[in-house]
């Protein structure tokens, strides 16, 4: 499905991907994990189209994305949630939801939304500025499944969240994986990952330094603590 | 007492075309970061397509609709041309732009003349209006504006595109990964306004005069508005670009225009000591 081959990019005269590949397959719930600053979010940006490849490529379902200019590539069936969620705190509820849409909302992407996150019902006329950090979080994932995508790109969805909604989001992401969706998801919080990936990558340094299943991953505390610098 | 009365209608009448002039330009500084210093220009050149347009026709009604259109697509034209090459690096721009009002102003000299000229109000006679006989054309002017801001803002709020375009202003990379066509949208809101600009031009052709020049003395006025209503700010553009008119108009009554003008600019820059981000600030971004 996703397909990530030496993928290099830079922040000016600085290379911050160094030759990244990954691959997420039809079903497939992937983490993509790594400290701070090793170059995660730009893997995901340069999938998107957001930051310019100097060398590789990235294909889903056998479109270049690499050659697509961004706006584009979401109407490939890839969603994107971004870290901070990304909600525009000027647009009101309903057109960040809808906001990536030619046309008006049918009744079933309207049903679409309304019967995985009913809350949100409410508060269309409202502000998206206006809604708690869970709130803004429902509101990116569901204006990603809008768009009905085949897979869902996520870029720490728990960051900022109040503890006893993690869970929540958690089961929400898998409730989507289920309906058929894949999954791509960065993540800090090893506990989610572990949880709810098949597989996990780790980044160091803008590469790739291990892959395994995340059943792998838990028996090797080693290598959580050498490239993630804390316990499984 | 009537003079007074009279220059302070005027005041408000050419405040509102100055405020759809400056909507422009604070929706190109607000979505492309782009400091026109050509926007004056582009009034000037709806002056002088109306002047054109009617002298073909012998009809300035087909004036009045068609020059918008034209300011429409010259502005995607140089959006494409000279905009978009330099996006992201604010300095340029300006150099750009100002090259770009040079271009225009020696290219309608060529083409139209150095010496002014002027246009008859298609709309003549006055009616009475708080003691004073006042020009039928004037009202209707200030009518078009008016209508003109609010199409605006509701373009803005209530269409699909309007809704890119706050989009965009907020966070260009979050609004491409939605699959919003931000080039495009830069496009349109450059075209925008210069289509409100040259608007402005053929509303205004009538009541001032055809002058290649002509923008060098809008421009100012506009960055005034903009800035007193805070960068960005559309509601404080055209609540500022009023209040600054009207002060010059009345102020103009008593003494000469100059004076007019040195007391806009005193009020510039007390709002920019007290509140450097506009009088508005904080309103609406």
């Amino acid at each position: 499905m996703l397909e990530v081959h030496d993928l290099h990019a830079s922040y000016g005269k600085v290379e911050v991907l160094r030759g990244v590949s990954l691959e997420v397959g039809d079903g497939e719930i992937v983490g993509l994990l790594g400290r701070n600053g090793v170059g995660k979010t730009t893997t995901l940006k340069a999938i998107m189209g957001l930051v310019r490849a100097s060398a590789g490529r990235a294909t889903f379902d056998g479109v270049d994305l690499t050659g697509l200019a961004a706006h584009k590539v979401p109407a490939q069936g890839i969603g994107y949630v971004p870290q901070g969620r990304g909600i525009f705190p000027n647009l009101t509820v309903e057109e960040n939801l809808f906001l990536g849409l030619r046309q008006d909302p049918s009744p079933p992407q309207r049903a679409l939304v309304f019967d995985r996150f009913p809350q949100l019902k409410d508060r269309m006329d409202q502000k998206g500025g206006t809604l708690s950090g869970g709130e803004q979080q429902q509101l990116a994932i569901a204006r990603c499944l809008v768009m009905q995508p085949k897979l869902i790109i996520l870029d720490e969805p728990t960051e900022g969240i109040m503890p006893i909604l993690i869970k929540e989001i958690r089961s929400e992401i898998r409730k989507i994986n289920k309906a058929g969706v894949s999954i791509l998801l960065v993540e800090q919080n090893l506990v989610t990952a572990f949880k709810i990936c098949s597989s996990i990558y780790l980044m160091e340094k803008g590469a790739i330094v291990h892959r395994s299943s995340a059943a792998d991953l838990k028996t090797q505390p080693d290598v959580v603590h050498r490239y993630l610098g804390m316990a499984a | 007492m009537d003079i007074v009365v009279a220059l302070a209608f005027n005041g408000l009448v050419w405040g509102l075309i100055i405020a759809l002039i400056a909507l422009g330009l604070s929706i190109i500084f607000g979505l492309l970061d782009i400091i026109n210093l050509a926007h004056g220009d582009f009034f000037m050149v709806g002056t002088v397509l109306t002047w054109f347009v009617l002298e073909a026709t012998g009809n300035y009604w087909i004036a009045f609709l068609i020059v918008p259109l034209m300011g429409f697509l010259m502005g995607a034209l140089v959006e494409r041309a000279v905009i978009q090459p330099i996006r992201g690096t604010a300095a340029l721009s300006i150099v750009a732009t100002f090259g770009l009002s040079i271009i225009i102003q020696e290219v309608v000299r060529a083409g139209f003349g150095a010496a002014p000229k002027r246009i008859l109000p298609p709309i003549e006679g006055t009616i009475p209006l708080f003691g004073i006989e006042y020009d039928i054309y004037r009202i209707f002017a200030a009518a078009v504006s008016i209508v003109a801001i609010f199409g605006f803002f509701a373009f803005l709020h209530r269409t699909k595109l309007g809704t890119w375009m706050r989009a965009v202003r907020f966070d260009r990379d979050i609004a491409l990964a939605m699959g919003v066509p931000a080039r495009t949208v830069y496009m349109v809101t450059f075209a925008l306004g210069f289509a409100m600009a040259a608007l402005g031009g053929a509303v205004a052709a009538p009541i001032t005069t055809v002058d290649f020049q002509t923008g060098v003395d809008v421009l100012p006025f506009c960055f005034m508005a903009v800035i007193i209503g805070g960068l960005g700010n559309l509601p404080g553009t055209v609540a500022a670009a009023v209040l600054l008119a009207v002060t010059e108009g009345i102020v103009t009554s008593f003494t000469d225009p100059t004076v007019a003008r040195i007391v806009s600019l005193c009020l510039m820059s007390a709002v920019l000591i007290a509140r450097p981000h506009g009088i508005f600030a904080g309103a609406t971004r």
